[in-house]
Formats: C-alpha cells, sequence, structure tokens
C-alpha cells in the first residue's frame, strides 16, 4: 500500500496497523478531528508511512458476522492532510481497502463494508469509491469491493 | 459568495472527520434491515465469476494471513488450501488434474494426504494460478511454495517432542566451541 506526496508525486509504502494504548495520548481532537478515547474499546487501525510513528489516518471498524459487514465508525485523515494543502493523497483510501480485505478475508462473496456519513458529503464517497446508496447508508460490496481492494493493495 | 462560506469549502474535506457512528439502537435495526434487504436484491444478480473472483480473493488474503501468522499445529493447511483452490475453480477434481497433466489418483492422494507434492507438482500449481489470479488481483508466484515450506517447518515445530529425543540423542559435539 502507498500514498503519494501531493507536492513531489513521490510515492511512499504505507503500513496499517492496530492503534495500542499508547497511541491515544497523542490522538488530539484537534489534529484527528474525535476523541478517540471513545473508541478504544473498539477496533481502530492508524496509518503510518513505513518505518515511521507520525499517524497520518485512523479508522474504527465494527464487525457485523451475522450480517457479513463490517460498519465503518469513525474515519479521518490528520488536519495537514486535509483540503486543498494536504500532504499525503491516497490514506482514506488505502484505510477502506484494509478494512475491505478483513471483509473479503471473513465472508468472501458476500462481504460488505458500509458507511453512514453526513449526506453533504455522501456524493465523494460513491464518487471516488464506487460505494452504493441505500436509504442513507453507503456500503461496499462485490465486485467493487474487490476493484478498490487491487487498486490500493500493492507491495 | 460570503467569505463565511468561501472559508469552509476550503476547511471542509469529506475525508477529515467522518462520523458514522450509529446514533441509537433503533437507527441500526433500521439500517441493517433496509441495508440487507437491498444487498439480498444485489447478490441474486452478482454473476459467477464475480463470486468466484470474490473466493479466490478471500482465499489468497487467507493464505496470507496464515503465511504471516505462524501456527505451530499438525494440521494440514498447504492441501487444505489446494482443496479450495480446486473447488472454487472446477467442479470436478480429475479437470484440474486434466489441466496440469496429473492423473486425478494422483491429486486425490496429495489432498488426502497420502502423498507429499513434489517440486514438479507446486510448480504447475505456481503457473496454474498466475493465470487463474490475472482476472482476480496480485498473486504472488512464491505462494505455493511459501506455503508449502511454512508447512513442513510448523510440521517439524509441533512434533518436536516425538523427534527430538531421538536425534538430539544422535547428536554431538567432538570439539568444545568457546567464544
Amino acid at each position: 500500500m502507498f500514498v503519494a506526496e501531493v507536492s513531489t508525486g513521490r510515492i511512499y509504502p504505507v503500513d496499517v496497523s492496530p492503534v495500542v494504548a499508547a497511541d491515544y495520548k497523542i490522538l488530539l481532537k484537534s489534529r484527528y478531528a474525535f476523541d478517540w478515547k471513545e473508541e478504544k474499546n473498539k477496533e481502530v487501525y492508524k496509518l503510518v508511512l513505513k518505518g515511521q510513528t507520525d499517524i497520518l489516518g485512523l479508522i474504527s471498524i465494527e464487525r457485523i458476522p451475522d450480517e457479513w459487514r463490517i460498519h465503518i465508525r469513525l474515519l479521518s485523515v490528520s488536519a495537514e492532510n486535509k483540503g486543498k494543502n494536504k500532504h499525503f493523497e491516497n490514506i482514506v483510501g488505502n484505510l477502506i481497502a484494509f478494512v475491505a480485505k478483513i471483509a473479503v478475508a471473513e465472508f468472501g462473496p458476500l462481504a460488505c463494508i458500509s458507511l453512514k456519513p453526513k449526506s453533504s458529503i455522501a456524493q465523494h464517497y460513491i464518487k471516488k469509491y464506487k460505494m452504493r446508496i441505500t436509504g442513507v447508508t453507503l456500503s461496499l460490496e462485490v465486485p467493487e469491493i474487490i476493484d478498490l481492494i487491487n487498486q490500493y493493495d500493492h507491495d | 459568495m460570503t467569505m463565511t462560506n468561501k472559508q469552509n469549502i476550503i476547511n471542509t474535506d469529506p475525508e477529515f472527520g467522518v462520523d458514522s457512528r450509529y446514533k441509537s439502537k433503533k437507527e441500526r435495526e433500521q439500517d441493517s434491515i433496509a441495508l440487507m434487504q437491498a444487498r439480498l436484491e444485489r447478490m441474486k444478480k452478482i454473476p459467477k465469476e464475480q463470486v468466484i473472483r470474490a473466493k479466490l480473493l478471500q482465499l489468497k488474503l487467507q493464505m496470507e494471513k496464515y503465511l504471516k501468522e505462524p501456527v505451530y499445529d499438525k494440521q494440514n493447511h498447504f492441501t487444505k488450501f489446494l482443496e479450495s483452490y480446486v473447488d472454487t475453480i472446477y467442479v470436478k477434481r480429475s479437470e484440474f488434474a486434466k489441466d496440469i497433466n496429473i492423473t486425478p489418483v494422483f491429486l486425490s492422494q496429495i489432498i488426502n494426504n497420502h502423498r507429499e507434492p513434489k517440486e514438479e507438482f507446486i510448480l504447475k500449481l505456481m503457473v496454474h494460478s498466475e493465470k487463474v489470479f490475472k482476472n482476480v488481483g496480485e498473486f504472488p508466484k512464491t505462494t505455493w511454495y511459501q506455503l508449502y515450506l511454512h508447512e513442513k517447518l510448523s510440521d517439524t515445530m509441533a512434533s518436536h517432542a516425538e523427534w527430538g529425543p531421538k536425534i538430539e540423542k544422535q547428536v554431538k559435539l567432538s570439539a568444545l566451541i568457546t567464544n
């Protein structure tokens, strides 16, 4: 998995791994949009450049095996990676692809990931990640979920 | 456009601070029902090739997980993965045997752990997978070989209590090695 530096176009390999207890001390609301401590008992993952420790993005999820689904609870890039002046591109794509891989590994052809964003930003996820809309819930299923994994998951 | 509106557009990023948590149990249940109904309808229309594609990707991800997280047990993971691979693609295992130019008996013996897969078999599997995964996604050439070797190592470590005492009796140091 890779992110691209916007100013130079250079690509950097990244790692996505579980957030550990010590990380919560540095996950400030001003930089990561939420009080991530509220998610301490949930499954939370961080994205960092390979070999580095600075967290560029976060995602928290809930597995719903009865529905062959993983629901994305919270998602955010770090403050320096938002808007026109962002440092890196593809942080969220990689985080969603990481969760998509968990879903496909667990549920195969029935795999689904879901997201329920504010209606004002839903179009972004429909356009950029080919999510489907059902009522107010966005979801990614076969075959689009496979295409997303293939788009982002490279060694 | 007012300055405030302009500022809002600049500051708003759809990938910064997305709160997707359900606010109540009721909301969650209603959304689950609606989504499941829509998904079941969509699932009926998924072409067979896409189902096979998803099953193969699932298999690949499970293989990767097995290789990343060593499991020292006596289960035959290599043949379980092989069985799943063959049964996902073919209706009859004999068709796979024909495609890689081996006899159905030979294949059956490998899948049922009555025979060790030879190097040639693994090489054929490697080439076969390369062709199959072209339509699925990246599949490292080394995967089957790694699985086989990983399994060998796992078996050896899992049965250390059986072979350890006998082998240790046969090994001695004739020269004392000191720092």
